[in-house]
C-alpha cells in the first residue's frame, strides 16, 4: 500500500518552513526586550504569509500521498492548511496587538507556530502515530497559549484543566488507536478501512469509541465539552479564539478523514451516532449559553453548538454528496466569525479588563466600527443572511435534508432559533443600551486590520459563496 | 433596471453613512431624494410593464452559487409589481416624515430604513427561493434594531420577541425551501422551474411536510393566529414610522409568499390542507376584530386590526385552492393582492395618524381626547379617510379589496361569507367607535391644545389616503395589472 515515494520534503515544506521558524525563535524569544518583542511576532506572520503562498503553489491539486502512504497530498488537505495558516495570521496580528508591551508579545506566536504545524499536519495525516502525535503538538501549544500570563490564577487553573482534560482524553485515544493496530496490522488509515471491511463490528464500535473521545475533545463535543467555557474564561481573550478555531477545525478535519478513509464500509453505525452527539452537542451548547454571562464562556459555548451543526454534515459525509463541501465551507466561515468575535472581545478586554461585559453596554455609540464586527460576526454565527454563517448553514441543511435525516435538520434548525436569543441579548446591550464610558477604544491598526480582514470574509463569504464552495468541494485520496 | 431599483435604496443608504454626523440635515435629505429616485424608477418599471404579456417581465438573472443551483434571478408580474411600487411609496413616505427628526442617530435609523426597503423589493422580485430567503431575513434583522434603538419603553422585550419569532419562521421557511429545491432534479431553486415542474406533486408526505413548513413561515409573518403572538409588541412599541413600515409592508412578505409561492409550489396540498387555511383564516378575521374592538390604546388596536385585515389574504389563498369555480378563484385572489396595498396605504396612514397624536399629546389613550375634528380639521379629515376605508366604504381601497375575497368566499359556502361578514361588522363598529371618540364629541378635561400639522405629516398622510381614494374610486389603475397576475399564476399551476 506505499503507493507514495517515502522522502517526499517537498509535501511538507510549510510544515519545515513553520517549524524551522518556531524552533529559530524559541531562544529569540527568551531575550528580546522593548520594542524588539515585536520581532517574533513579524517573523510569523511573514513566515505565515510564505507559508500560504508555497502551499498554493508547491503542492498539486491532485491526489496523492507522501512519506510511504502517511501523509496525505490532496486539496482536503490543502483547504485545511490554508484555513489553518490564514487563522492562524489572523491569530498572530491579534495576540501582537493585545500584548504589545508585555513578555507575552514576544512568547505568544512561538507558541503559535507550534501549535499551527501540529495542526498542519493534522490535517494530511494518514498513519495513526502520525496522528496522535500531531493532535498533542497542537494540544501542548495550546495548554501554553492558555497560561502565556503565568501570574493570572485563573489562566493557570484553565491551563491546567486544559492539561489534565486533554492529556485523559488523549490517552484513551492512543488506547484505541492501538486497538486498531492490532485489530488490522495497519497503522495507515486506508490500509485499515479495507482490513476493517469485515471485521467483527464489536471491536470496531470498542475501538472507535475511545479513539473518537480524543477527536470529541479536542473539538467541543458532548459530553467531552466541559473544559472550554472554563479554558477560553481563563485564557487571553486572543488565545481563546485561536484555540476555538485551529486545533478544532484541524481535529475536525482528523475525525472527517478518519471516517471516510479508516472506516467507510461502517457509514451505517457511525453516521446515527455522529448524529445523535451532533443534536445532543448543539442543544447542550444552545441551552447553556442562553445563561451565560461572561462574554468568553458565551462564545465558548457558542462554539460548541457550532461544534454540533458541523457534526451534523459530518453525519450524512457518505450519504450526501455535497456533505463534505459543506462541512469544510462551514468550517472555513466559523474561522472567520469566530476569530472576529474574539478579536472585538479581545479589543474590550485590552481596554476595559478581564470582564469585557461592561465595556459592551453603549458600544455603538462609544465604537461603532467595534460594535459593527462584533455585531457581523454574531450575525453571522445565528445564521442571518448576508454572512457567511448563513451560508454555511444553509448547506449543512441541505446535506443533512438530502442525506435523508430529517429530523436531524430540523433539530438543527430548532437549535438555530433558540441560539438566535443569546447572540441577540449581546447586540441588544450594544445597541440598544446608552454607554458607561464615551472615550472612543483606541485599539491600533493591527487589530483594525485583523477586523476588517474576517469581517469582509464573512461578508464575502455569505454574499458571494460560489468561490469558496468551489475550494470546500475537495476530493480526497482514496487508494 | 430592475436590479437597480432594489439596490438603489441601499446605495443611498451607505451613501448616508459616509455623510458626517455633525450634519444630520443632509442625511435625511439624502435618504429622501435616495428614497423619491427609488419611486420614480419603481413607476418607470409600471410604464414599461405590459399587462397582456403573460410572461415576467423586467428579468434579471446572473449566476450566484452555481455549485448548489441557486441563481440571481429576479423578475416581476402583476401581483409583485404593485408591491414593489408600495414599498416605493411608503419609503418616500416615511423618510418625509421624519425629516425633521435630527437626534438619535439619524445617519443609522435612515440606513436601516433604505436597507428594509432593499430587502422588501428584493422578495417581491426574487424568482430563485433561496435569494428569496436572503432578501427576507435582510427586510427583518434591520427591524429589529429600529424597533430596539429607536422603540418606546418596551423596545428591547418586543424586539426580542420579534426577531425570534420570525428567526423562527423564516427557519421552517428554509427547512421547506430547502425541501423544494431537494425534490428537483437537477437541484434547483429557482421558482418558475418548481412551479412548472411540480416536483412534490406525487409525493404527499413530502409535500404536507413542506406544506406545513412554509405555513409556519409565511404564517408568523402575516400574521395569522395562533402566530400572531409578537404582533402587537412590535408594532406599539416600535417608533411610529417603524410601525407604518412594519405593517405597511413586512406583514405583506408573508401575504406575498403565500400566494405566489405557497399556492403555485405546492397546489395538491393547498387544496389538501385548504380547509386548515380557511379555518385558520376565518378565526384570525374574527379574532383580529374582536381583540381590537377591546383596545384603549389607538397603536394596539390598529395593530390587531392588521390580523384581521390580512386574514383575507389567507382566505382568499384557501378560496384559490379550494374552490371549483374559476371565476371565484381569481377574484378571491385579485381581492388579496388589492388588500395587500390596500392595507399597506390606510394601515401605513392609520399608524402615521396615532403617532402625530402621540407626538402632541403624549398618549395614545383613546379616551383621552375627543373633538380633534373640530381642532385639526385637516387632521381629522385625513384620519376620517383612513378610518373609512380600512373598514371597507366603498369609494375606497378597502372595498375593492373585501368585496372581492367575500365574492369569491360564496362559492366555499355560504356560512364562510356568514363569517366574513360578521367579522366586517365588528371592524365597522370599532373603526366608528374610534371615529366618534377621538375626532367628533366634545374633548375630555385635561386634553392638551394640538398643534397644527406640519407641511411633511399633511403630505405623507395625504398622500396615502388619496392613493387609497385613486384605487377605490379608479379600481383599473392597478386591477388590470392585479387581475393579469393572478390569473397567471392560477394558470401556471392549473394547467
Amino acid at each position: 500500500m506505499n503507493s507514495g515515494h517515502c522522502m517526499d520534503l517537498w509535501a511538507v515544506v510549510p510544515e519545515m518552513l513553520l517549524a524551522g521558524l518556531a524552533l529559530a525563535l524559541v531562544p529569540v524569544a527568551a531575550f528580546v526586550r522593548g520594542q524588539w518583542r515585536a520581532l517574533p511576532a513579524a517573523v510569523a506572520i511573514i513566515g505565515l504569509a510564505a507559508s500560504m503562498a508555497v502551499t498554493v503553489v508547491v503542492l498539486p491539486t491532485t491526489s496523492t500521498t507522501a512519506f510511504c502512504g502517511t501523509y496525505a497530498v490532496d486539496r482536503l488537505a490543502t483547504f485545511y492548511r490554508l484555513a489553518i495558516e490564514f487563522a492562524a495570521f489572523v491569530s498572530v496580528i491579534v495576540l501582537d496587538a493585545y500584548f504589545r508591551d508585555h513578555r507575552q508579545q514576544a512568547h505568544a506566536p512561538v507558541l503559535l507556530l507550534f501549535a499551527t504545524v501540529g495542526g498542519l499536519g493534522l490535517a494530511a495525516s494518514l498513519d495513526l502515530g502520525l496522528i496522535l502525535l500531531f493532535l498533542q503538538i497542537v494540544s501542548v501549544a495550546g495548554y501554553l497559549l492558555v497560561i502565556l500570563v503565568r501570574s493570572d490564577r485563573s489562566a493557570q487553573e484553565a491551563s491546567l484543566k486544559y492539561f489534565i482534560y486533554g492529556g485523559a482524553a488523549l490517552a484513551v485515544m492512543g488506547y484505541g488507536l492501538s486497538l486498531l493496530f492490532g485489530l488490522t496490522g495497519r497503522l495507515d488509515l486506508p490500509g485499515i478501512g479495507a482490513v476493517l471491511a469485515d471485521a467483527d463490528p464489536v471491536w470496531i464500535v470498542v475501538a472507535f469509541g475511545f479513539v473518537f473521545l480524543g477527536y470529541a475533545f479536542e473539538v467541543t463535543l458532548a459530553p467531552f465539552h466541559f473544559w472550554a467555557p472554563d479554558v477560553y474564561q481563563g485564557a487571553s481573550a486572543p488565545a481563546a479564539g485561536f484555540i476555538s478555531v485551529v486545533p478544532k477545525i484541524a481535529a475536525f478535519a482528523a475525525l472527517l478523514r478518519f471516517l471516510l478513509e479508516g472506516l467507510p464500509h461502517h457509514a451505517v453505525v457511525w453516521s446515527p451516532v455522529m448524529a445523535a452527539v451532533a443534536v445532543v452537542t448543539m442543544t447542550l451548547g444552545n441551552l447553556a449559553a442562553l445563561r451565560q454571562h461572561d462574554l468568553k464562556r458565551l462564545l465558548a459555548y457558542s462554539s460548541i453548538a457550532q461544534a454540533g451543526y458541523v457534526l451534523m454534515g459530518i453525519a450524512v459525509a457518505l450519504r450526501s454528496n455535497g456533505a463534505v463541501a459543506a462541512v469544510n465551507f462551514y468550517l472555513l466561515a466559523y474561522l472567520l466569525m469566530n476569530l472576529a468575535a474574539f478579536l472585538v472581545v479581545a479589543v474590550l478586554e485590552r481596554a476595559g479588563g478581564a470582564d469585557a461585559r461592561p465595556a459592551l453596554k453603549g458600544l455603538a455609540r462609544r465604537s461603532p466600527g467595534w460594535a459593527a464586527v462584533f455585531a457581523v460576526a454574531l450575525l453571522s454565527l445565528a445564521g442571518i443572511p448576508p454572512f457567511a454563517g448563513f451560508a454555511g448553514k444553509v448547506l449543512l441543511l441541505t446535506a443533512a435534508l438530502d442525506g435523508h435525516m430529517t429530523w436531524l435538520a430540523v433539530a438543527a434548525a430548532l437549535n438555530m432559533a433558540v441560539g438566535l436569543y443569546y447572540y441577540a441579548v449581546v447586540i441588544a446591550e450594544m445597541f440598544f443600551m446608552p454607554s458607561a464610558h464615551l472615550k472612543p477604544i483606541v485599539a491600533g491598526i493591527g487589530m483594525a486590520g485583523a477586523a476588517a480582514l474576517t469581517t469582509l470574509g464573512t461578508i464575502a463569504l455569505g454574499v458571494m459563496p460560489g468561490a469558496a464552495l468551489g475550494l470546500a468541494n475537495t476530493p480526497y485520496w482514496t487508494p | 433596471m430592475l436590479t437597480f431599483t432594489i439596490f438603489l435604496p441601499l446605495l443611498t443608504g451607505l451613501i448616508v453613512l459616509a455623510i458626517p454626523p455633525s450634519r444630520p440635515a443632509w442625511a435625511r435629505w439624502t435618504a429622501l431624494a435616495g428614497a423619491i429616485l427609488t419611486l420614480l424608477l419603481a413607476l418607470w418599471l409600471w410604464a414599461g410593464f405590459d399587462a397582456s404579456d403573460p410572461a415576467l417581465q423586467w428579468r434579471a438573472s446572473a449566476p450566484w452559487i452555481p455549485g448548489i443551483g441557486a441563481g440571481y434571478d429576479v423578475a416581476v408580474d402583476g401581483i409583485s409589481l404593485p408591491l414593489i411600487l408600495l414599498t416605493a411609496v411608503l419609503l418616500v413616505a416615511v423618510m418625509a416624515y421624519v425629516l425633521p427628526q435630527h437626534e438619535r442617530s439619524p445617519r443609522l435609523h435612515a440606513f436601516l430604513f433604505l436597507l428594509l426597503a432593499t430587502g422588501l423589493m428584493g422578495v417581491f422580485a426574487a424568482r430563485d427561493l433561496l435569494l428569496f430567503y436572503l432578501f427576507f431575513e435582510i427586510a427583518l434583522v434591520p427591524m429589529y434594531f429600529i424597533v430596539g434603538i429607536w422603540g418606546g419603553e418596551r423596545r428591547r422585550y418586543a424586539a426580542m420577541k420579534f426577531f425570534l419569532y420570525t428567526r423562527a419562521g423564516s427557519l421552517a421557511m428554509l427547512l421547506g425551501f430547502l425541501g423544494l429545491y431537494l425534490s428537483m432534479t437537477p437541484h434547483t431553486f429557482s421558482l418558475p422551474a418548481i412551479i412548472q415542474a411540480q416536483p412534490l406533486a406525487a409525493a404527499p408526505t413530502a409535500a404536507a411536510l413542506v406544506f406545513f413548513a412554509l405555513l409556519l413561515g409565511f404564517g408568523v409573518k402575516l400574521p395569522t393566529v395562533p402566530l400572531h403572538n409578537w404582533l402587537p409588541d412590535a408594532h406599539v412599541e416600535a417608533p411610529t414610522e417603524g410601525s407604518v413600515v412594519l405593517a405597511g409592508l413586512q406583514l405583506k412578505m408573508g401575504a406575498y409568499g403565500l400566494v405566489a409561492i405557497l399556492l403555485p409550489a405546492l397546489p395538491q396540498a393547498a387544496a389538501r390542507f385548504g380547509w386548515l387555511l380557511a379555518v385558520l383564516a376565518l378565526i384570525s378575521l374574527l379574532y383580529g376584530s374582536l381583540a381590537a374592538l377591546a383596545q384603549n390604546d389607538m397603536k394596539r388596536l390598529v395593530a390587531y386590526t392588521s390580523v384581521n385585515h390580512m386574514a383575507y389574504v389567507m382566505l382568499a389563498v384557501a378560496i384559490a385552492a379550494l374552490s371549483a369555480n374559476a371565476g371565484a378563484r381569481a377574484l378571491a385572489l385579485n381581492g388579496a393582492v388589492v388588500q395587500m396595498v390596500s392595507h399597506g396605504l390606510l394601515t401605513g396612514g392609520m399608524f402615521l395618524m396615532v403617532g402625530m397624536l402621540q407626538h402632541r399629546a403624549g398618549t395614545r389613550e383613546m379616551q383621552r381626547f375627543g373633538g380633534v375634528l373640530a381642532q385639526l380639521p385637516v387632521y381629522g379629515a385625513l384620519f376620517g379617510l383612513l378610518a373609512f376605508g380600512s373598514l371597507g366604504l366603498p369609494g375606497l381601497s378597502g372595498f375593492i379589496a373585501e368585496f372581492q375575497v367575500i365574492g369569491g368566499s360564496l362559492t366555499l359556502g355560504v356560512w364562510v361569507a356568514a363569517i366574513v361578514v360578521l367579522g366586517l361588522l365588528i371592524t365597522t363598529g370599532l373603526y366608528l367607535r374610534l371615529v366618534g371618540s377621538v375626532l367628533l364629541g366634545s374633548p375630555p378635561e385635561g386634553m392638551p391644545g394640538l398643534a397644527p400639522l406640519g407641511a411633511h405629516e399633511t403630505w405623507t398622510a395625504g398622500t396615502l389616503a388619496a392613493l387609497s381614494v385613486l384605487i377605490g374610486i379608479l379600481p383599473n389603475t392597478v386591477m388590470p395589472f392585479i387581475a393579469a397576475g393572478s390569473s397567471r399564476l392560477l394558470a401556471l399551476f392549473q394547467a
